[in-house]
């Protein structure tokens, strides 16, 4: 059947946004733009570690290709400065390619690993280079699965009451 | 100009920039108008073309440092920072390059800064890599177009350097008539150019030297380098090449918004659990909703604790470091949050936010899952294995036991536990103990520090694990005062606070009834064999029998004297409660041996320990409160509470409780403490015995029958049964 393209807004009749995971930036090399490779608890029964930590390093990986200063950057500012910067009316700078490069492979990798485990990642360009964050989503039609690590109250009162009392 | 009342138009922030640009074009365009002509007819056509160039490039810099996004930070939405909200510390550290860097939390902007990030108050947007706001310009100086400003500040400088110089040329050569309209223009151009020049000038040195150095202008002015490493340097080349030819940063804001074009539709994948996911699952109990918002609420702090370290992760203590405004806590909160995150030096006084709505939820559920999220974190360690075997106790007992280590400890860490899971606890629990006890000292019970020091809920599991513990432990019959002092009545955590007064009532019902035995006795020695006490201290270990034994025969000799005078003194200070618990005693004493600085009363008096048991097994030597005892004798009270912790009898665990947790007190905890104690623990002054002098050995009070009073610096007499 031909496939349809849903709002985010239909899907989630069936599907509701439990919570958000913000991987952080790792500062440890500087400003130099790296998310943090570790895992987060609240995807460990989501999603594979490895699955994960694939997806960021390979982000880092654009992220460092974006920054890179070499030939062609400093070409490109040269001629930058000589059209008097005119040239970026017409050429998109190599950031900007890196960036497109990015958000294709974000979203081919929500399409492939992570939609299907009811994870969306979002580009972090949207938050300002500082978080990648995932949301998790629930199937709404199951029983509030506790696995999913949901962080709604209802269920942290039920936690509540069991505490050793 | 329109007014600029009701709207938030200022025209006074664009006069500068009005100013400087008029400056900028007027002169070039009469130096274009006036000079050049005559230049380019009588020295070269060049000049004008050159000057030409440059002042395109001038204007061309000045363009993109004005109309440039500097690198504007995007206010973070709502549900990023719904868990930080009043309860995020004010400053994060993260490690870059190994220098500890700080992280503010902006509260326009709902993040906390990234590292070089500022917040401008004139743009009031958060800016990366924040220079400075340039008025000339009228926009911030940041990530973005700081290639633009610098090279604008070259190619200004450049190009009044060329304007006063061919200007001077054309006075000094003569062109045209000197009188001469053009004259007089190029003249007044030359002014100008040379009025600019001696602070663009400086401004562009000194841009020079930032770029060298690889600092920002916030960085420099604010001094953040001063004296230290700047870990953003790369060095000079490659500073430079960095501003001049990395590619430009992409812009944050005003992007298309990116259209979700994927499906998200259930039945979704899992993976497959894991066989330390289930051990975490069974530890849990159920209450692992709450653990993973812990765990992501956390995840910040983890975060921190990953920069900063090459080690495992410690446990998140979301508790600990959500409290602000707090100012008492803060030395302990930070030396807690620094001691489970392992950081080497906090170099941040780090402000809580006090959550008054944390207590209120469930606190031992939410204690059980920041402990729970450890042991899922960090499945390989040792120590959660502990814990994940002592996990399969009642889950409020195991849990609280990593993370209310804090107040825990105290009571029940060092002690040679009834409870299997003190392997896994001590061993956090020292850690925290430590850093905890030393800033609660103020504090007037174990009990109350853990309450201040941390959310309320792990105090209420403080509260119920004391209880419990000492239940277990305690011969059916008994102990009413131990349970008071340690557990407290079961109310309400923050009354724990109050036990020590709560238990020094109980303590004072139990002395009148033994009042009578002891009331005109002068020495110990000739006490009457007492009831066996509460405490039953047959189970204790042997080789606090022989260093009971041992401090009895060394304490002996001298103590009769020594007790008549003591018994004499008035209290001095530290009012002893009457009290006829046993084992408490025993560890003010031990502690307070090795504490001198703990008040006047110690030292002047350091008083022996009575013994009060006549079993034949001897009791936990108490050390008085006088601290000027002999060496042996601090020693003998460490070795006490220390081999106290080896695994005991159970009768024996609540004085070893105390025993163990005296060592762990600083020493302002201790007066406290002992103070605590002696109101629980005391005998009435007379038979408490104070020793004459410093010198002498405060110890043992002989046994008589086998019960050993001894008594503390202001009249706290404590009854050992031996």
């Amino acid at each position: 059947c031909c496939p349809q393209v849903h709002s985010l807004q239909e899907l989630r009749r069936s599907a509701s946004l439990a919570t958000k995971v913000f991987v952080q930036r790792d500062y440890s090399d500087g400003t130099t733009c790296q998310f943090q490779t570790k895992f987060p608890p609240e995807l460990e029964s989501r999603i594979e570690r490895q699955l994960f930590e694939e997806t960021v390093k390979t982000l880092n990986g654009f992220y460092a290709e974006a920054e890179k200063i070499g030939g062609s950057s400093y070409l490109e500012g040269c001629l930058a400065c000589a059209t008097a910067y005119f040239i970026f009316l017409c050429m998109e700078t190599h950031y900007e390619k890196v960036l497109k490069k990015i958000s294709k492979y974000i979203q081919e990798q929500n399409e492939k690993i992570y939609a299907p485990r009811g994870l969306l990642l979002t580009d972090p360009l949207e938050r300002g280079m500082r978080v990648i964050e995932i949301s998790i989503y629930e199937d709404r039609c199951s029983s509030g699965s506790s696995s999913s690590g949901s962080s709604s109250s209802s269920s942290g009162g039920g936690g509540g009451g069991a505490g050793g009392r | 100009m329109p007014a600029a009342s009701g709207k938030r138009f200022k025209p006074s922030k664009y006069v500068p920039v009005s100013a400087a640009a008029i400056f900028l074009v007027g002169a070039t365009t009469l130096f274009f108008a006036f000079t050049c002509p005559g230049l380019s007819l009588y020295i070269s056509p060049a000049i004008p073309v050159y000057n030409a160039i440059v002042f395109l490039f001038v204007l061309a810099n000045f363009s993109m440092a004005t109309f440039m996004d500097p690198g504007i930070f995007p206010r973070a939405e709502e549900d990023e920072d719904k868990e930080d909200d009043f309860r995020a510390p004010l400053y994060k550290t993260v490690e870059i390059k190994g220098i500890q860097v700080r992280m503010k939390w902006c509260a326009t902007c709902r993040f906390y800064r990234p590292p070089r990030c500022s917040h401008c108050s004139v743009c009031d947007n958060c800016v990366e890599e924040f220079d400075h706001h340039c008025p000339w310009v009228n926009n911030c100086i940041g990530r973005r177009n700081y290639r633009y400003f610098f090279l604008f500040l070259l190619s200004l400088t450049t190009h009044i350097m060329g304007v006063f110089g061919f200007g001077l040329l054309y006075v000094l050569y003569q062109v045209e008539e000197l009188s001469g309209v053009r004259m007089a223009v190029t003249m007044v151009v030359m002014c100008v150019a040379g009025l600019f020049f001696i602070p663009v000038a400086g401004l562009t040195g000194f841009h020079v030297v930032l770029v060298a150095r690889g600092r920002t202008t916030n960085e420099q002015v604010t001094g953040k380098f001063r004296g230290g490493v700047n870990p953003f340097t790369n060095g000079c080349c490659k500073n430079v090449s960095r501003v001049l030819c990395s590619s430009p940063a992409p812009r944050y804001l005003g992007r298309p918004k990116a259209e979700q074009t994927v499906l998200v539709r259930p039945p979704f994948l899992r993976p497959e659990v894991s066989d330390g996911q289930i051990t975490v699952k069974i530890m849990d109990n159920g209450i692992q909703t709450e653990l993973k918002r812990t765990k992501s609420k956390g995840s910040l702090e983890v975060t921190e604790s990953q920069s900063a370290d090459a080690e495992p992760p410690p446990p998140p203590k979301p508790d600990l470091s959500r409290y602000t405004g707090l100012r008492t806590h803060l030395t302990l909160a930070t030396n807690e949050d620094s001691s489970l995150l392992g950081k080497d030096s906090p170099p941040t006084p780090t402000m809580y936010k006090y959550r008054p709505g944390y207590s209120s939820s469930s606190s031992s559920a939410a204690l059980p899952h920041s402990t729970s999220a450890k042991l899922s974190r960090v499945n390989s360690l040792k120590e959660p294995n502990s814990i994940c075997e002592s996990g399969h106790k009642p889950s409020y007992r195991s849990e609280p036991s990593l993370e209310p280590e804090s107040f825990r400890s105290p009571t029940l860490g060092k002690s040679f536990h009834f409870d299997p899971l003190s392997s896994g606890s001590r061993s956090s629990s020292l850690k925290s103990a430590q850093g905890t006890g030393f800033e609660m000292g103020h504090l007037q019970s174990i009990r109350s520090e853990g309450t201040t020091s941390t959310s309320y809920k792990s105090l209420v599991n403080q509260t119920r694990n004391g209880s419990l513990s000492y239940d277990s432990l305690l011969t059916p019959s008994d102990s009413p005062d131990f349970e008071s002092v340690q557990a407290g009545p079961e109310p309400d955590p923050p009354v724990g606070y109050t036990s020590p007064f709560l238990s020094a009532r109980i303590a004072q019902q139990r002395e009148t009834d033994l009042h009578g035995r002891f009331t005109g006795a002068i020495s110990p020695k000739h006490a009457p064999p007492r009831e066996p006490s509460p405490v039953r201290y047959d189970n204790l270990s042997r080789h606090i029998v022989a260093s009971i034994q041992e401090r009895e025969k060394l304490l002996q000799q001298p103590l009769a004297p020594g007790r008549e005078e003591d018994a004499a003194l008035p209290d001095s200070g530290i009012q002893s409660t009457p009290g006829s618990s046993n084992a408490p005693r025993t560890s003010s004493s031990s502690d307070d041996s090795k504490r001198s600085p703990l008040g006047k009363n110690p030292l002047t008096r350091p008083a022996p320990p009575r013994f009060g048991k006549p079993e034949p097994p001897p009791a936990l030597r108490v050390r008085s409160l006088g601290s000027s005892d002999q060496p042996a004798t601090p020693h003998l009270g460490k070795s006490v509470s220390y081999s106290s912790q080896k695994p005991a009898s159970q009768a024996s665990v609540p004085e070893a409780e105390e025993v163990a947790l005296q060592p762990l007190l600083a020493p302002k905890d201790e007066v406290q403490m002992r103070t605590a104690y002696s109101k629980s623990n005391g005998q009435p002054k007379s038979l408490g015995s104070a020793p004459p002098g410093p010198g002498q050995v405060p110890l043992g009070s002989p046994t008589r029958g086998g019960v050993k009073k001894v008594s503390g610096v202001g009249g706290t007499t404590y009854e050992i049964s031996v």
